[in-house]
């Protein structure tokens, strides 16, 4: 994905050649979706590009999160492949699970909200998050697909590997205090 | 006899007419509730050689939900009686051909193979959506409530529903929310 740097660009723009600001490289003039906007103003010969803030459209109903942990684990919800509107906020607007860098949850959770979102399209929930050459109406999808499905969320099994490390790690400080001369 | 006590008791030796939306209802999970119903077990006066059951009137079948891969998975069993007339057909090939089948074998096979079981299942009625005859409706004077709850699409909230929603994550600084 392409990137800016967070100080403004400058640019003597007048030898800088056209063919950069054509949308198919993913450089843009302007976007008005962006948190990010690309400002290009001309004074006098100068063509002035600079990257500017955008307040997140988020800002004022987000729940403030003050703990080391993930803001799902430290609110500690029992989500449900049916809470289409917490599901939603992890999904790009055509219905792609986002990474974790951008999502900021932790390994376990981001596995197990991939796995809801999935359930989700799979049920038909959310399908107004599709791309754009998809049959949004789920009945009208092929064979078993275009019938109604529900899903248990005890079936997802995430990181089984990762907790068993965990424990192991208790047993062995465990062992070793017991016997601190090993 | 209180007011209460003669309606209950109507109520008991009447055949009553049950609706049941079954819209996102596993057919499994139900055919015990429907099986209640029909054959008058809620009734202090049931006993198996009694006829005091009940007719239920299942709407919109088609809607039916299965959990997971059950669609897929589930094969239902046929034999012609010739050699090599076996057929199993997947649950949702036999829903495309006839939408109230599967509700029907759900509440068959849940109840005891006797005697009384086909006169019993008579008094099922199911429909393939809500357009249910009038002669039918006018009879009905109660509605089972629905086992599972009816999920709710994104779109079936509005706009302004789903800005304030409280968020939990933000966008990181440098996110591009799309690419035009």
């Amino acid at each position: 994905m392409f990137k800016i740097p967070v100080s403004g660009i400058l640019l003597g723009a007048s030898k800088v050649s056209t063919k950069m600001f054509v949308p198919s490289i993913g450089l843009h003039v302007s976007a008005p979706m962006k948190l990010k906007e690309i400002h290009a103003n001309k004074v006098g010969g100068k063509l002035i590009i600079e990257g500017a803030f955008v307040p997140s459209p988020r800002k004022d109903h987000l729940i403030q999160n003050n703990n080391e942990c993930c803001p799902l684990c430290s609110l500690g919800l029992d989500v449900k492949h049916t809470d289409v509107l917490i599901l939603s906020q992890f999904v790009r607007s055509d219905g792609c699970m986002m990474p974790r860098r951008v999502t900021g949850l932790c390994k376990t959770q981001q596995k197990r909200m991939s796995k809801l979102v999935s359930m989700a399209h799979k049920a038909g929930l959310m399908c107004d998050l599709a791309p754009a050459n998809s049959k949004k109406d789920p009945s009208k999808r092929k064979l078993w697909k275009k019938y109604n499905t529900y899903y248990d969320e005890s079936t997802i099994k995430v990181y089984e590997s990762h907790f068993k490390t965990i424990k192991d790690n208790i047993i062995l400080d465990y062992m070793k205090s017991k016997n601190p001369e090993n | 006899m209180s007011q209460l006590g003669r309606v209950k008791q109507w109520n008991t030796f009447a055949r009553c007419w049950h609706l049941f939306d079954a819209a996102w209802q596993n057919p499994l999970e139900c055919s015990p509730t429907i099986e209640k119903y029909l054959k008058g077990l809620n009734k202090p006066i049931y006993h198996p050689l009694v006829d005091c059951g009940d007719h239920v009137v299942v709407i919109n079948s088609k809607q039916i939900a299965f959990p997971g891969e059950e669609w897929r998975r589930r094969a239902y069993f046929h034999h012609t009686g010739y050699s090599g007339g076996a057929t199993w057909t997947p649950a949702w090939e036999l829903h495309d051909r006839d939408p109230t089948m599967i509700f029907r074998k759900a509440v068959y096979h849940h109840m005891k193979g006797n005697l009384f079981r086909r006169v019993v299942m008579e008094r099922l009625h199911i429909f393939s959506d809500s357009n249910v005859p009038e002669e039918v409706m006018e009879n009905i004077t109660n509605q089972i409530p629905p086992l599972r709850s009816i999920p709710k699409t994104l779109s079936s909230y509005s706009k302004e529903e789903i800005e304030k929603y409280p968020k939990i994550i933000d966008y990181p600084e440098d996110f591009i929310l799309s690419k035009n």
